[in-house]
């Protein structure tokens, strides 16, 4: 009776259900009501060896391939930098893969630039496309009229279009990276004559002074130093490291600190010098060290004679008795160590307030100790990059380039003001090897499809987050998913397609032979023994790690090294009329918008604030009121430079004088998920700062805000009043 | 708890002053397990698809302000509300001591939705698609689910199968660390361990007899599998 | 007191004006069947665009998992509520004033609970697998977990059904045998085959009274066991708000409010639609007025005491529950105030408003939109701020959840607009019955001990 019932209430669901039951599909079908833990596993998945590009940390992945797919990425055990472990961003790389708007073959532009209007057409015809343009170079003796771009290049890559630029004869390659720690090389050359990245012994440090240096989302090598922060607190048994963030704006990094020092943007630098003559005034500092580095304490002084707490208390808006307990904190508990980061450096007096933050690990004798910093962490590498750009940005602009070969996405992720992109639409011929049609596809006209980084074969050496030399490899995981062809192999078949002393330069059959060849120098510069082992290990563990060597350069500090002396900081933008300061930073998720085309990534709601699929503007709850702005409203950020319309984020982590927005989103192109999304910081941001020499001072643009309406259509994970609650959960 | 015979009992520690808040492990997670890519909109109506998410707590107000981050799966409650209260034993205590979910048999009265006071369960309201070639990646030992079924953190089970059935066939238990879900595999900071409880010289026990350790909810008395160990203060300076 | 006047009126003459619900239907009733069979087949539409979709064309969402249609369940399992348990205690404590109104009761009641026990399987995410939660014998070796309190809901809701069904059959027995007799064609053969051939001898009569006295002390537990598992639904779980042991007994006195506003409601509908001001009198209303005096009271002192015990004790996340609750919905929070307890209470203590059928109209009304609001604010915010803040929620109905339960409405009425052409909406034997009483004891003016009880 009751199963009639039943029916006959049900009777009517059924009918209609039956329809949209049916749709069953394969993978529903072997789970059917069995639970997962008596289910059948599908056969055995491999792993491939292979290395993350994402961004310039450079980790080692692992790919779970299964039914020749590529089904999971996970960090590489073995892996020096990430020791298994991954970022949010990598693991994503399967998404670029398998990214359903992937250029499938080579396109041609058939409408005006930037509307997306292309025709498909064939390797051959693309390929023949660009060696006519570069023939026509040869022939006009104009060969200096091709640009390279790409983002800065290391070992066999560098080589292969080092090689291919002189034998064409062409000096011009652009390697801009807009969060290139090209500022923290220089200042090591400044201070200790090479230019080299610093290695941090965040791990066996016990107490960590971090000047805007976000390791955990962006800064050199995130998972190395998230690994290590992890530890730093909790891996010893009877210390616990503590941590205090320096920065205006309370960063994911900042997020875990214990104190938080909310300095005045700018004053950063003059914080480290105020915190250098607290601790040689009270001899806190480590006198053999300073000997070591031929420094003296009185001389010193001398030029600290200005920075007295209270000055230093006043310029940096922070209580005077907290500086002076960081001080101490800093120099008795030992070892400690201090970091700066892209939040200082990207001030108007950045460089020098790095070295003044270089300087204080000095005096407290942290170089080169456990817990502390080695300053020859890493390889020397670029340094000029942005002040490298106006050149070449004034020679598109005169017509003095015809024909620009692009990799990577320079369009959206170079500040306009550089005019960059003015002059770039003026150059006649732009092609571009991208995997999506992104902002800088858009406006090309010829599109030669590049591998995604599970199909290439590549080298990755880790910019930061090691001592020694590691080279990551990577190695296709799956069989190619478009008709596309990797970058380096698209220059030696264009090298082919010319002929003459640009192929003869260029002998390789194909990028994976140069690899080997390249690798094999390296690790066996005699050329004796068997290659074949030595390689297939190679690609088995995913690179080259070798142990960590006994000598450490000895770095001293340069007798002839001017004592750091930041200057008052200045902004583009008057006071008056743009009263608040302005952070970008990269968002955790996008990088420098490299992570935006990804679902997963847009879905992952931002750590800080937890708003998904969207940017927005950080605003100080008591700034946003003054101004009537509520959470969620729709404001016009406002610049010199430009105005660009976002949701208000209420942001309680920031000065009431700064309001912050995330870069990585405001793409034109980037496939269905990025584009269109958000608004592109960078459009506000001055190139240069009055008065002050070439370098990027991305944190040194003034803005104001407008309401515009309430209609922001933020939407957040995190309920807005849920997450001011914790004391519900009594954490 | 005492009817238990497996000689596993899976269990977290999540060390809430190691974790950053990253998001690693979300990501992780979604790439693991199938979870459905969902749009802004979905998101919005309270629809997404997380078997993992990181809560962020504001605490204070500037500039004595603090941000906690509690990442929150699924406890696999011992004694767990979501299962009693499921008319078909979607929800279901599996030996190990996990809660387990059988899509095919759930009918979606969103009971144990209800019932979790952890909000850990989401629904399939969308059919939720996975445009070509993106579905590729689809994991083929993990189902994809259709609409109207309840999904959660399964503690990775096919993982745990996985080593299991390695195990068995060299004849012997399952090593410590040998299995790792997918969001403690990645976690920078390794805020996530993984283990079994049952063995007390597992890692995972060790640090559950931490003085730190506390349960959410506890006053529940759901008895999670998953323990937290309190993070942050300055008293440890 | 004086009770129907029934004496003036000859057997014939009372059999024929007590049977008007079988005269031909008229072009206004065509014209509200039409009316109502388009709402529900709106509905339909509704509930197929749905089973079609997907859960997302609700308001509902994480942490907001149940919403209109739960709420629409056990407002219609209270609604169910009365009719029977109205009509049992009435019969039981023979009130007499019952007898014009007990048919009507019934039907309510069965038609009640069929609308119910839709929501629970319009509202599951794969309707199309709503036999998984029956308990057969089945190649998917699956038996249903009878530790769910959705399965007892299940096992409650048959009971009542079948039990109210029967209840409402067996007082239609002698009715459908006067049907039978005085109908022709095709509907003598459906009233002949329904009467079971009810002759109307001595012996038939006194096993029915049996019956019927056995059946209405067996379906007062079964109803409040109806309603207090519902009420299990929402206390055996852990979400604050629910989890409370008062909301069984509330639940119930809830449901009974809400029935005996529900019958209020229809009598006044049934006594204007068939003409039958002289069965149902202000007397009669009178009487439902002071049963809804006690109801509201009643009502009024579980609510109190359930926020009362939730503001004393200040539970952090319970008392976050309300005050979310009443700061969001403050509007429905006072209409449920004022429809469930302030106006009832007022105005029922007035015997002149107690008599005034516009009155009774209104206070019904307000009664069950109240009710309704009660429901919705039972479940819903407890959802919406559950213990893990950082997921709290919002809830509003989509037009797809605002439909069904239109529908429902609609149904319900088409349901009962159809039995009221097509069977005896006024227990013509328990009128006659009356009568019978009467000319059995002459008394000349007559005072009827059996409503001296009861007054
Ligand atoms: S830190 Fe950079 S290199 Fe490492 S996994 Fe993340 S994106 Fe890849
Ligand atoms: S990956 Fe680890 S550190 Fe990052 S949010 Fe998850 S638990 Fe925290
Ligand atoms: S956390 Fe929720 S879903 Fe998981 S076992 Fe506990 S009650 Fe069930
Ligand atoms: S939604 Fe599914 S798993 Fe949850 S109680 Fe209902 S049938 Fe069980
Ligand atoms: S244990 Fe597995 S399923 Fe659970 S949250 Fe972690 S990755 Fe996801």
């Amino acid at each position: 009776m009751k199963r009639r019932t039943f029916l006959q209430l049900g009777g009517m669901t059924a009918a209609g259900a039956l329809l949209a039951g049916c749709q069953a599909e394969n993978e529903k079908l072997i789970p059917f009501l069995i639970p997962p833990d008596e289910g059948v596993t599908p056969g055995r998945a491999v792993y491939y060896a292979s290395a993350c590009r994402a961004c310039p940390a450079g980790c080692g992945i692992l790919v779970r391939v299964a039914e020749g797919r590529a089904k999971k990425i996970e960090g590489n055990p073995l892996h020096p930098v990430n020791r298994g472990k991954l970022c949010a961003r990598g693991q994503a790389l399967v998404q670029e893969l398998y990214h359903p708007d992937r250029i499938r073959q080579p396109l041609k532009r058939s409408g005006p630039r930037g509307t997306g209007t292309f025709t498909p057409i064939t390797w051959d015809e693309g390929l023949s496309l660009l060696a006519g343009r570069l023939k026509a170079l040869q022939r006009d003796r104009e060969s200096d009229r091709l640009a390279l771009l790409t983002p800065p290049l290391q070992g066999a890559m560098a080589e292969l279009a080092a090689g291919f630029l002189r034998a064409f004869g062409s000096p011009q390659h652009g390697t801009f990276e807009l969060l290139a720690p090209d500022w923290l090389r220089t200042a090591q050359r400044q201070c200790f004559g090479a230019a080299t990245l610093p290695w941090y012994d965040v791990a066996e440090t016990r107490y960590l002074l971090s000047f805007g240096a976000d390791f955990v989302e962006a800064h050199l090598s995130p998972v190395h130093y998230g690994h290590a922060f992890g530890r730093m607190r909790q891996h010893r048994d009877t210390v616990r490291g503590h941590f205090t963030y320096v920065g205006g704006r309370m960063s994911l990094t900042g997020a875990s600190a214990d104190r938080w020092l909310p300095a005045r943007p700018g004053s950063e630098g003059t914080l480290a010098l105020g915190l250098a003559r607290l601790l040689l005034d009270a001899e806190w500092h480590d006198a053999a060290a300073l000997a070591a580095h031929g420094l003296q304490r009185d001389e010193m002084l001398r030029h600290l004679a200005g920075y007295d707490l209270d000055r230093v208390a006043e310029e940096t808006g922070l209580p005077a008795a907290a500086i002076a307990e960081v001080a101490r904190e800093f120099a008795s508990t030992r070892p400690s160590l201090a970091m700066v980061g892209e939040a200082v450096a990207f001030q108007s007096n950045g460089p020098e307030a790095v070295r003044a933050i270089l300087l204080l690990n000095l005096l407290a004798g942290n170089l080169d100790r456990p817990g502390g910093v080695y300053p020859a962490g890493g390889g020397p590498g670029p340094e000029q990059t942005f002040s490298e750009l106006f050149p070449l940005i004034a020679k598109m602009r005169d017509g003095g380039i015809k024909v620009a070969l692009i990799q990577g996405n320079p369009v959206h992720a170079i500040p306009p003001a550089t005019g960059f992109q003015a002059a770039l639409a003026g150059v006649p011929f732009i092609v571009s090897c991208a995997t999506l049609l992104d902002d800088t596809a858009l406006e090309a006209d010829l599109i030669l499809p590049d591998h995604a980084a599970l199909e290439s074969w590549g080298e990755v050496i880790p910019q930061a987050g090691g001592r020694a030399g590691v080279v990551g490899l990577m190695q296709p995981v799956v069989t190619p998913v478009c008709d596309s062809r990797p970058f380096p192999d698209l220059l030696l078949a264009t090298a082919q397609e010319l002929g003459g002393k640009v192929a003869a330069a260029m002998p390789y059959p194909s990028y994976l032979e140069l690899l080997k060849a390249v690798t094999r120098r390296r690790l066996d510069p005699a050329g004796g023994s068997d290659f074949a082992p030595v390689w297939a290990n190679l690609l088995r563990q995913g690179g080259d790690f070798p142990p960590l060597g006994d000598s450490v350069p000895d770095y001293r500090w340069r007798s002839d090294a001017a004592f750091p002396a930041p200057a008052r900081a200045r902004f583009a933008g008057a006071e008056q009329e743009f009263p608040l300061h302005l952070q970008v930073y990269p968002a955790s998720a996008f990088y420098d918008g490299r992570g935006a085309p990804f679902p997963w990534l847009q879905q992952l709601p931002d750590p800080m604030t937890t708003v998904v699929w969207d940017s927005w503007v950080e605003i100080n709850p008591a700034t946003a009121a003054g101004l009537g702005i509520g959470h969620g409203d729709l404001v016009e950020v406002t610049s010199p430079q430009g105005a660009l319309r976002l949701p208000a984020v209420l942001y309680p982590g920031i000065r009431p004088d700064l309001v912050a927005i995330p870069l990585g989103q405001g793409q034109r192109g980037g496939g269905r998920y990025a584009q269109g999304r958000g608004g592109n910081p960078l459009t506000l941001l001055a190139a240069t700062v009055a008065g002050v020499a070439p370098q990027p001072a991305w944190h040194a643009t003034r803005v104001r805000l407008t309401r515009v309406s309430a209609q922001g259509e933020l939407v957040t994970a995190g309920h807005p009043q849920g997450s001011y609650r914790s004391d519900l959960l009594g954490i | 708890m005492g009817k238990l015979t497996s000689p596993y009992r899976w269990g977290m520690v999540i060390d809430l002053d190691r974790c950053t808040g990253c998001g690693a492990c979300v990501v992780a997670c979604q790439a693991e397990n199938n979870v459905a890519l969902c749009d802004k909109q979905q998101i919005g109506e309270g629809r997404g698809m997380h078997w993992l998410r990181i809560e962020r707590f504001w605490v204070g107000t500037y500039p004595d302000v603090r941000v906690r981050f509690l990442p929150v799966l699924c406890q696999h409650c011992h004694d767990a509300p979501c299962e009693p209260v499921c008319p078909v034993y979607a929800s279901y205590h599996n030996p190990d001591g996990l809660n387990g979910q059988v899509y095919n048999r759930c009918v979606g009265t969103r009971y144990c939705g209800n019932n979790c006071p952890y909000a850990v369960r989401v629904f399939n309201f969308y059919q939720h698609e996975w445009p070509p070639p993106l579905a590729d990646q689809l994991s083929p030992d993990i189902t994809v689910r259709s609409r109207g079924v309840m999904e959660k953190c399964s503690f990775c089970i096919q993982r745990i199968r996985r080593a299991k059935e390695e195990a068995t066939g060299e004849g012997r238990l399952v090593r410590d660390g040998e299995v790792q879900p997918a969001c403690a595999q990645t976690c920078p900071a390794e805020a996530l361990v993984f283990g079994n409880l049952a063995d007390p010289h597992s890692r995972v026990a060790r640090l559950a007899r931490s003085p730190r350790r506390f349960q959410l909810l506890e006053q529940l008395g759901t008895h999670p599998s998953v323990y937290y160990l309190k993070g942050g203060g300055r008293e440890h300076v | 007191m004086s009770d129907i006047p029934v004496t003036a009126k000859s057997a014939g003459q009372l059999n024929g004006e007590l049977l008007s619900s079988l005269r031909p239907p008229s072009r206004r009733w065509y014209l509200l069947v039409l009316l109502l069979g388009a709402v529900v087949a709106w509905g339909l539409f509704a509930f197929a665009w749905q089973l079609t979709h997907g859960m997302y064309v609700t308001g509902k969402n994480r942490p907001v998992m149940w919403g209109f249609y739960i709420t629409g369940f056990v407002f219609w399992v209270g609604l169910s509520h009365s009719g029977t348990m109205v009509s049992a205690i009435l019969r039981l404590s023979q009130a007499n004033w019952r007898r014009p109104i007990l048919r009507a009761a019934e039907a309510m009641t069965v038609f009640c609970i069929a609308v119910a026990g839709l929501f629970p399987l319009i509202h599951l995410g794969r309707n199309w697998t709503f036999f998984y939660m029956m308990p057969y014998p089945n190649q998917r070796g699956l038996w249903p977990n009878f530790r769910s309190p959705l399965l007892w809901d299940m096992t409650a809701i048959t009971a009542y059904i079948i039990g109210s069904s029967l209840f409402l059959y067996l007082g239609l027995l002698p009715d459908l045998a006067l049907a039978r007799d005085r109908a022709s064609g095709w509907r003598q053969r459906v009233y002949g085959v329904l009467a079971m051939g009810w002759r109307g001898s001595a012996h038939e009569w006194s096993v029915y009274r049996k019956a019927s006295i056995l059946m209405a002390a067996l379906i007062i537990p079964v109803a409040i066991s109806v309603h207090s598992i519902v009420a299990w639904d929402f206390a055996v779980t852990v979400v604050p708000g629910w989890h409370s042991t008062i909301f069984p007994p509330y639940f119930v006195i809830g449901a009974i409010l809400s029935g005996v506003a529900a019958v209020i409601t229809l009598m006044i509908v049934i006594r204007k639609a068939f003409q039958l001001e002289d069965y149902l009198t202000p007397l009669h209303f009178d009487n439902m007025g002071k049963l809804l005096l006690v109801i509201s009271l009643l009502w009024t002192y579980a609510y109190f005491v359930e926020v009362q015990t939730t503001w004393y004790a200040h539970e952090p996340i319970e008392w976050e529950v309300f005050s979310f609750m009443a700061g969001t919905y403050t509007v429905p929070l006072l209409l449920m105030l004022i429809g469930n307890a302030l106006l009832p209470i007022v105005t029922m203590c007035f015997q002149r408003l107690r008599r005034s059928i516009a009155v009774m109209l209104v206070v019904s009304l307000l009664v069950n939109v109240g009710m309704f609001i009660e429901r919705f604010l039972i479940i819903v915010p407890s959802l919406a701020h559950k213990n893990m803040p950082f997921v709290w929620g919002s809830y509003a109905p989509s037009w797809v959840e605002i439909s069904v339960n239109l529908a429902a409405v609609a149904g319900f009425t088409l349901l009962f607009t159809l039995f009221a052409k097509f069977f005896p909406i006024v227990a013509v034997t328990d009128v006659r019955e009356l009568e019978v009483l009467q000319a059995e004891v002459p008394l000349g003016r007559a005072k009827l001990p059996a409503i001296v009880g009861e007054e």
